[in-house]
């Protein structure tokens, strides 16, 4: 009796499996940064294991094994995310089951729905993020997918080789159309879809506290906060200082930017002076709300945001993918000059029971000091001429952090020295506030423009006098003038450079740093920034007037009919039949006359034969065309024969 | 006058040649009844220096036909049955010790004839078969390390029967290759096979055919064939016949450049006994299926069931340029 054998696998996939567990392994590379590290191991173990199965023509794990799989990878991940939806659980969904798709992979069909999951897989990535080296990763990843697919389905005869460049050229032959879509199809300003931000994504920046230590870790982060193109002159680098958030309240430790809040518009209260500078900021993603300006902005073109009653801007909502707005700035400027009583109290607080001997330093020399004005002076002469140091790797502060670094440590970062300054000038009376922001950057001699990174990040305080409305005071620049004049990466730290592994950068490193930023500049701001508005100036450019979204997908269709027209004519083109010689114009000629069409593979002869049999024209006017015709082209005196068919055809009456 | 006799004896020698010719294809016409074109396709392989390859069921006249074609060209001829125990040395021949001079003696196999008739090549092991392809290929058999060529002209007609399949070693593509024209016969139409039963035993007409031409006006013949013109525009027919082989998708395998040369030879000697100016695509169709019928290998999805149907679809499908 035939009991039924279990089937097992046959090997058959041998040869194509690697190109699927290659084609998976491409496009889940950018995603292993960010998935938990328990899916990536699970992908190699199921990738191994249907590789071994398939090897040692095992069965593959019945259905009960892959339906635990699969739940209990379900369960993994809205245990690791505590949800399903959005772009960090729902890559992660996807590449667990796309692993586990490879235990149930049994034939041919299977491995092309896993090599659609792998496209889709290489598309996702730019959920997250969008950077310059993307476009290659996706053009050599979508290739590798091709050359895979084509593979599999050429069957054993292809050479990897003829299918990478017959993917290659299948790929070439759609960049027009893709280039086409992507230039015209209607962007919208309010999109109907929403992509879901990875909030899980740790993200570089300032935030809305500061405590010490806060900025000196940015300090050593490389990372773009925005760029900045200048209309006129660059501003020299005491003047750039990029206002972002202004904080007012001072627990003891750390300070904050809960704000008294005003209905008054505060732009009112400010009196401009002197030269603007007009400049475009490109602003990298934040998540916050606050649009950064050079000090004082009085015009900016970003919607939807408003300055708030610290003078700083605002937008209504975060500001989660790159934006680009211009602004009027004027270094020139008297903020607020009266303050209400109310405020200078809120201004003046200090809690009572932390940093005493600040404040008791802070009224002995506000005394001896007899004006408010020099006062600041000498605290700043302080910070000057006694031994205070700038570094970046201060040492821990303890509860009462003024007081420790004022008196013990005296070694500090930007935001120990505007947070002393600050508590000094608050213990006086003096109404005081910090702003953080950037100062300084980098200028970019290639593209013209001025880079802001997160290593520029900077405190520094505002004080408020009688007349004179709020007064940007920088005690860092007291301390390391350096830093002021040539910006946090130039300014000379004592063994900075060998504890951190940072050298004097070459002139060519330098050169390709900046190449490197212009590129990355310019791929924000013409690929990545291709919005509404550069869409609409772009289709204005092009001759479009008044472009809305019916005329540019009708413009699209159009383009797409000319290029499939257009490529079917370059192969039509490529594929014809050769030019004809004047034997076989002739000949043509005379077929014309009989009346009957030459069909495919008919011999002159076979013509000649049915052209008598269906007495078109006499058969000795035949014979005699057909003879001169085959010795014209197919034999030894070809001009001789073109005159004798020549002759021959003029006798047909 | 010296120049002058040269001058005139050209276009008689080409004149003589084409008389030689067509009183052939009449006699071979005389024993075998109404199959002209295949007695034309034969001609025009031993022309062109190919060997022959007739497969079809007995009874048909295939050896008849090796026959007739030895005598009416004035070939030395000799017939070797193959059988599952035919040996090498069969073919070729074998050293005999000579006991009265002390030396070997050679003592030459059937190979060593002008026109051999190998008749069902498929009933002998692969090395017996060998032996002879290598005999044809090469032109030259080697025995005891000693080199001997083989007579000029050098024509052999293999015969098998397709229906046998039991005991039989068919020959492999490689070796099909060294055949320049596979040709079936066919049964004969009823007037002929009337006039067949009608008429005198075959056997008894061969032996009174005389020869209409000896060997060195086969060579001749076969110089002459070669000098056939090849225009460009029937290159271009060839080359799309070819390409049009590689691509389909009803053939696995399609016809490589040494195919496309044994179509242009072939053909060659096709336009030479038809007396074309030079080889028409007539000649080429003519042709094509003895020479690409069993170079092609089908796919095996094809609708066509024989190779002479899909032969004669490429040719239906490739237009001529």
């Amino acid at each position: 009796m035939i009991k039924a054998q279990p089937r097992g696998t046959d090997g058959r996939l041998l040869s194509s499996l690697p190109w699927t567990l290659g084609a998976l392994g491409v496009s889940l590379a950018p995603h292993v940064l960010y998935l938990p590290v328990w899916i990536s191991a699970a992908f190699l173990v199921c990738g191994l294991w249907r590789y071994a199965i398939e090897k040692r023509r095992q069965m593959l794990p019945s259905r009960w094994v892959r339906g635990a799989l699969a739940l209990l990878c379900f369960l993994g991940v809205l245990g690791t995310y505590s949800s399903v939806s959005g772009v960090g659980p729902g890559s992660a969904l996807l590449a667990i089951m796309a692993s586990l798709k490879l235990l149930e992979t049994r034939r041919r069909r299977d491995q092309f729905v896993l090599l659609f999951i792998s496209i889709f897989l290489v598309m996702s990535s730019l959920l997250r993020e969008q950077y310059l080296w993307s476009l290659p990763y996706l053009l050599i990843g979508t290739l590798i997918i091709m050359t895979a697919w084509l593979q599999m389905s050429a069957g054993a005869s292809q050479t990897a080789r003829r299918s990478f460049s017959t993917g290659g050229r299948l790929l070439l032959y759609a960049a027009p159309l893709a280039i086409a879509m992507w230039i015209l199809f209607p962007r919208l300003a309010s999109p109907f879809w929403a992509v879901p931000i990875d909030s899980s994504r740790a993200k570089t920046g300032l935030s809305d506290t500061m405590s010490p230590g806060d900025i000196s870790s940015l300090s050593q982060s490389d990372e773009v906060a925005f760029r900045v193109r200048f209309d006129g002159d660059i501003p020299e680098p005491r003047d750039r200082y990029w206002r972002g958030l202004v904080m007012t309240k001072f627990n003891g430790r750390s300070w904050q930017g809960s704000e008294p809040q005003d209905a008054r518009l505060r732009a009112d209260e400010i009196e401009y002076a002197g030269d603007a500078f007009s400049y475009e900021v490109t602003l990298e993603p934040t998540q916050q709300q606050w649009v950064f300006a050079m000090d004082m902005p009085r015009e900016w073109s970003l919607s939807r945001t408003l300055m708030g009653p610290q003078q700083q801007l605002w937008r209504i909502t975060p500001i989660e993918q790159r934006v680009a707005y211009n602004v009027v700035s004027y270094p020139s400027y008297r903020a607020q000059a009266s303050l209400a009583k109310l405020f200078r109290g809120w201004y003046t607080a200090v809690p009572e029971n932390s940093n005493k001997r600040t404040a008791e330093l802070a009224r002995s020399m506000h005394e001896l000091a007899g004006s408010d004005a020099a006062f600041i002076d000498a605290v700043l002469a302080k910070f000057n001429n006694e031994e205070y140091f700038y570094t970046l790797q201060p040492p821990a502060l303890g509860s009462n952090p003024v007081d420790r670094f004022l008196f013990d440590t005296r070694q500090g970062f930007c935001e120990h020295y505007a947070s002393a300054f600050a508590v000094m000038m608050r213990s006086a009376g003096i109404p005081a506030r910090i702003v953080l922001g950037y100062h300084g950057g980098e200028i970019n001699p290639m593209g013209g423009h001025l880079i802001v990174r997160q290593s520029d990040a900077h405190a520094w305080t505002e004080v408020w006098l009688e007349g004179k409305g709020w007064r940007r005071v920088d005690p860092t620049a007291a301390v390391a003038p350096e830093r002021i004049e040539y910006g946090a990466r130039d300014a000379a730290f004592e063994g900075f450079g060998e504890s951190w592994g940072f050298n004097a950068p070459t002139e060519l490193l330098q050169n390709l740093t900046m190449a490197w930023d212009v590129l990355n500049a310019n791929w924000n701001d013409w690929i990545l920034g291709y919005g509404p508005d550069k869409q609409n100036s772009f289709m204005k450019w092009l001759g479009m007037e008044d472009p809305d979204w019916r005329k540019m997908l009708l413009s699209l269709v159009i383009i797409v009919i000319v290029l499939i027209l257009a490529i079917s004519g370059f192969m039509m083109l490529r594929n014809r039949p050769p030019k004809k010689d004047r034997a076989s114009r002739l000949y043509l000629k005379f077929v014309k006359r009989t009346g009957l069409e030459l069909q495919i593979g008919e011999t002159a002869q076979k013509f000649s034969k049915r052209a008598a049999a269906e007495n078109k024209l006499p058969k000795e006017t035949i014979d005699a065309v057909t003879n001169a015709y085959l010795e014209a082209r197919y034999g030894v005196r070809e001009d001789a024969a073109v005159i004798r068919l020549n002759d021959a055809l003029r006798s047909i009456p | 006058m010296q120049r002058g006799s040269t001058l005139e004896q050209l276009p008689t020698g080409v004149d003589a040649q084409r008389a030689a010719i067509e009183s052939a294809q009449k006699a071979l016409g005389s024993i075998i009844l109404g199959k002209q074109s295949q007695i034309r396709l034969a001609l025009s392989c031993l022309l062109a220096r190919g060997h022959l390859l007739i497969e079809d069921l007995p009874g048909l006249g295939k050896t008849m036909l090796a026959q007739s074609l030895a005598k009416t060209l004035g070939l030395s001829f000799r017939r070797i049955q193959f059988t599952s125990d035919l040996l090498p040395a069969d073919i070729i021949g074998v050293s005999v010790f000579r006991q009265e001079r002390g030396e070997f003696e050679f003592q030459p196999g059937p190979v060593f004839s002008q026109l051999i008739l190998a008749d069902e090549v498929n009933r002998a092991t692969p090395k017996a078969q060998s032996a002879l392809l290598e005999a044809m290929e090469e032109h030259q058999v080697s025995v005891d390390g000693e080199t001997r060529a083989l007579p000029d002209p050098f024509f052999v007609v293999a015969t098998q029967n397709p229906g046998d399949q039991i005991g039989t070693f068919p020959l492999p593509e490689s070796q099909l290759d060294r055949f320049l024209m596979r040709v079936t016969i066919g049964y004969p139409d009823q007037e002929s096979e009337r006039e067949l039963l009608a008429g005198e035993d075959r056997r008894l007409m061969l032996n009174d055919i005389e020869p209409v031409t000896d060997p060195e006006t086969l060579l001749a013949l076969q110089t002459s064939v070669r000098k056939q013109k090849v225009s460009d525009a029937l290159i271009d027919y060839v080359q799309a016949l070819v390409r049009f082989t590689r691509e389909s998708a009803d053939i696995e395998i399609g016809l490589s450049p040494r195919g496309a040369q044994a179509l242009i030879a072939a053909a060659r000697a096709h336009s030479f006994i038809e007396q074309h100016a030079g080889v028409f695509p007539d000649d080429i169709q003519a042709v094509f299926p003895s020479v690409a019928g069993h170079r092609l290998k089908p796919a095996g999805s094809t609708r066509f069931r024989s190779p002479h149907e899909l032969c004669q679809h490429v040719l239906d499908s490739v237009a001529i340029p």
